[in-house]
């Protein structure tokens, strides 16, 4: 016989409710499992939602700001042999400037000067796709793309290359790479950001919020970002 | 790529969350359990982590700590551990680009084995996100009766997937 809390529980797992907790049997364990299983196969549930990810990524944020880990107390300690990569030769470089530049980076992390996070643009479908070989990408380069879907600005700091939209997050117009000052112009409204992605100056009753990041790595000698596959 | 070096937290997360919301999801079958496990791996992980761990470290400490979060949400829960992560490896649930997981095939194995009308409801409840209603009229069953095949079915089913572990 079925007892009542399993039927509920799976009935909570078909509508997408939490589950409701019961005292399950041994002879449960099985239905359950497959009954997950099976739920786990309808189309689209592995994708976390947009949403999600950006609270989670705020809430860390803001969990992190007070924890010393993300800055300099543990790094010279602990910093350990370092294998092949760009990013890797410009850490191990002087480790000084790692804590320095962690220190930033956890800084900025909370942007009280905004109050926005830069939220991280992941397509639902996307490739790994190249915008600019290592070595056309040396330190304190930035570089402009654009894959048709998506255009940005590629920039190299302290040995990491990192990729933000190139749309202005006022009204998206297409910013324009200011070469003397590394800086993003939006030709609009006079917005300036920094090729990071956060907004710099800008003449709008309220401050736009940092430009969306774009998921980047290196791979084989070629700098690719994660971008929705070209249109046909 | 394992011998690199992570710059800093927010890589961690943007490089792992897809992939850790997956793994969850596949192993509790719902977004709101997933969602909050997902936060509490994350939550566990970036606090005590060294800034210079390798990537493939961190992934290492990813997945352990995962277990443990999974295998506390089911003594919570039901008080039996109902799936686990013992089998994942870093390799394949990392795998960079992901690699295509053999759950689908596995699913459609154990669908294959069932009688028609045990794998039809299965399908339009779990897979079409029928209502019990909707699956009942698309069958030519009363409510009642579709309830009924869902259950024996959920049962056969069950079996089977654990005569495919074997």
């Amino acid at each position: 016989m079925t007892g009542r809390g399993l039927l509920r529980y799976i009935e909570d797992l078909l509508r997408g409710n939490r589950p409701r907790p019961f005292r399950a049997e041994q002879t449960d364990v099985a239905e359950l499992r497959t009954a997950i299983e099976l739920r786990a196969a309808r189309p689209g549930s592995g994708v976390p939602r947009e949403e999600f990810v950006t609270q989670l990524r705020r809430r860390l944020a803001t969990e992190l700001a007070d924890t010393p880990t993300w800055g300099a107390t543990r790094i010279v300690g602990t910093r350990r042999q370092f294998g092949k990569g760009a990013a890797i030769a410009a850490a191990a470089a002087a480790v000084g400037a790692v804590v320095d530049h962690t220190l930033t980076a956890g800084r900025s992390d909370a942007r009280p000067e905004t109050g926005h996070a830069a939220d991280t643009l992941t397509p639902t479908t996307g490739d790994w796709r190249t915008v600019a070989a290592s070595e056309q990408l040396p330190d304190g380069a930035v570089r402009a793309f654009d894959l048709g879907t998506i255009a940005g600005f590629v920039h190299r700091t302290d040995g990491v290359a990192r990729a933000v939209s190139g749309s202005c997050t006022h009204q998206g117009c297409r910013l324009l790479l200011d070469t003397t000052t590394r800086r993003l112009d939006c030709p609009c409204h006079t917005t300036v950001f920094a090729v990071t992605g956060e907004p710099l100056t800008h003449q709008l009753p309220v401050t736009p919020p940092p430009l969306p990041q774009l998921a980047t790595r290196e791979a084989n000698g070629a700098v690719q970002v994660y971008a929705p596959p070209a249109s046909t | 790529m394992a011998d690199e070096v992570y710059p800093d937290w927010e890589a961690v997360y943007r490089d792992n969350i897809d992939r850790m919301y997956r793994l969850m999801f596949a192993k509790v079958g719902n977004r709101p359990d997933a969602e909050d496990l997902t936060a509490e791996v994350f939550v566990a992980v970036l606090r005590p982590l060294r800034v210079s761990a390798s990537v493939g470290e961190v992934r290492a400490y990813l997945l352990a700590t995962a277990r443990t979060v999974l295998a506390e949400y089911w003594r919570r829960t039901l008080g039996k551990e109902v799936t686990t992560l013992d089998e994942e490896h870093i390799e394949t649930v990392f795998a960079d680009p992901p690699a295509p997981s053999n759950a689908p095939r596995r699913t459609a194995a154990i669908l294959s084995a069932l009688p028609d009308q045990y794998r039809r409801i299965l399908e339009l409840r779990f897979l079409d996100s029928c209502s019990v209603r909707e699956a009942a009229a698309e069958l030519g069953v009363s409510v009642a009766n579709a309830k009924v095949l869902q259950h024996r079915a959920l049962r056969r089913a069950a079996q089977i997937a654990q005569e495919v572990d074997q």
